[in-house]
């Protein structure tokens, strides 16, 4: 499976130059990048040749291209002609959003197509905050508050521009905002690219580390005075009991049919019954990934931790309705067990 | 990853089972049980609607309503997009009369 990571970010908020970085750095040589237009990347000083229709090779080996009629298309497109052998086979895509996309329908598309997500998986979903203009985007523009609410990885661009003050002071509204997204800065080139695009939950050998992540971040973020925004709620729901495991699947689909669109994300650890390892749970909106199973707890705390980011839905609501589900359907035990 | 999760490409999450070892192995619980106690939970939803679900051939699910309308869906989350298409809304987890109504809880505050 090839992880598509999606890099979003408002206008200005530094996309082309990390997605410039990507193109001529060695370490993606076996990339695919979809941009959304190749003038705004520029490309020239960087580009070996045009390999096939539409697809330029650059000088690292990452290929490039522009989204044809739409995104699933091109995923199809590219992964036929790397089959076919007209392209370089390539082993990640990344997939630039315009400064006002949300980026939740890529994610859905890429969920949701069957011929696609019998090769292409969700990577993590990169959210670029410009250091010093980032605090008043997120004020007034609620796309960006959306990109950043249900990226992975939230990368705070133009540190140089910006003090230390106004820079920590963006990262606790970050930190308020998404309480599981790991935040870094950058100061124009110097990134992580390891840590942003290839550490996720669809690698076996580092899932632990980025679910304990995502409960050390949760367990240590602000309060929500560092939001400044009164649509956006997150929180952490906590249940030392086990959880029945399905009662919690049937409570989250019938929610996010309802209201999937406010459910911005929902990522957390659960202690189900039966199980004595945690499984673990990551969507976005609509869009739930397949249950993972961890082969340990990632910290001493047993309890079962779902983060939630909404919109104008508040914890209360959340909380209660979950609480009186799982005692509603508690009579029902755990249902027959086989002999 | 126990024996459901990711089988045959298009399963939905719901179908996948909390027990790494479910159905495979040294299974605890037979596919039958686990879609019965499925269903069973769904109809705790359901009951407040007039609603119900029971397994069909363990490999769908047939949903009816108090008048007698019925339809087939394939997994969990399709249940709720033929909850609405029944009766005209859907179900709302977040409303106050929908938890109240639910079994054991008629007369809670």
């Amino acid at each position: 499976m090839i992880p598509v990571n999606i890099v979003t970010g408002f206008l200005g908020s530094g996309k082309t130059t990390l997605l410039r970085e990507i193109l001529s750095r060695p370490e993606f040589s076996d990339t695919a990048v979809i941009v959304n237009e190749f003038g705004e990347v520029g490309l020239d000083h960087i580009l070996l040749e045009e390999v096939e229709e539409g697809v330029l090779l650059m000088d690292s080996g990452c290929l490039c291209c522009t989204i044809r009629s739409d995104l699933k298309d091109t995923l199809r497109d590219l992964h036929d002609r790397a089959a076919r052998g007209d392209i370089p086979r390539f082993r990640r895509v990344v997939v630039e959003t315009t400064g006002l996309a949300d980026p939740a329908p890529i994610v859905s598309t890429i969920a949701a197509e069957p011929v696609i997500r019998n090769h292409y998986r969700i990577g993590n979903i990169i959210c670029t905050v410009e250091a010093v203009a980032g605090a008043s985007t997120l004020a007034h523009q609620a796309e960006a508050v959306k990109q950043a609410s249900v990226a992975d990885r939230i990368l705070i661009t133009k540190c140089d521009l910006s003090d230390e003050a106004g820079i920590e002071a963006l990262e606790a509204r970050l930190h308020a905002l998404n309480p599981a997204a790991a935040v870094l800065r950058s100061e124009g080139h110097d990134f992580d690219a390891d840590f942003l695009f290839a550490e996720d939950m669809g690698d076996a050998e580092r899932r632990a580390a980025e679910v304990a992540r995502w409960l050390e971040r949760a367990s240590t973020r602000p309060q929500h005075d560092h939001l400044h925004d009164s649509h956006t709620n997150s929180f952490v729901l906590t249940y030392p009991e086990p959880i029945d495991w399905t009662a919690f699947g049937v409570w989250l689909t019938a929610l996010l049919h309802a209201h999937g669109e406010r459910v911005l994300r929902v990522k957390g650890i659960l202690n189900v019954r039966d199980s004595d390892t945690p499984v673990v749970i990551h969507g976005v909106q609509h869009v739930v990934h397949p249950p993972l199973h961890l082969p340990h707890w990632p910290d001493a705390d047993r309890s079962s931790r779902i983060i939630f980011i909404t919109r104008d839905i508040d914890e209360a609501a959340i909380r209660n309705s979950l609480s009186v589900f799982l005692s509603a359907v508690a009579p029902l035990g755990n249902g027959e067990v086989a002999a | 990853m126990c024996g459901l999760c990711g089988l045959l490409g298009v399963v939905h999450w719901t179908e996948t089972s909390a027990h790494p070892d479910a159905f495979t192995g040294d299974a605890r619980r037979t596919i039958r049980a686990e879609r019965s106690h499925r269903a069973a939970i769904v109809n705790t939803a359901l009951a407040p609607l007039r609603m119900k679900v029971k397994d069909f051939q363990a490999s769908s699910y047939i949903l009816s309503s108090a008048t007698g309308r019925s339809e087939i869906v394939d997994d969990i989350q399709a249940v709720w997009g033929a909850v609405e298409r029944l009766r005209g809304a859907p179900v709302d987890p977040l409303d106050p009369e929908w938890l109240a109504a639910l079994p054991g809880r008629e007369g809670a505050s």
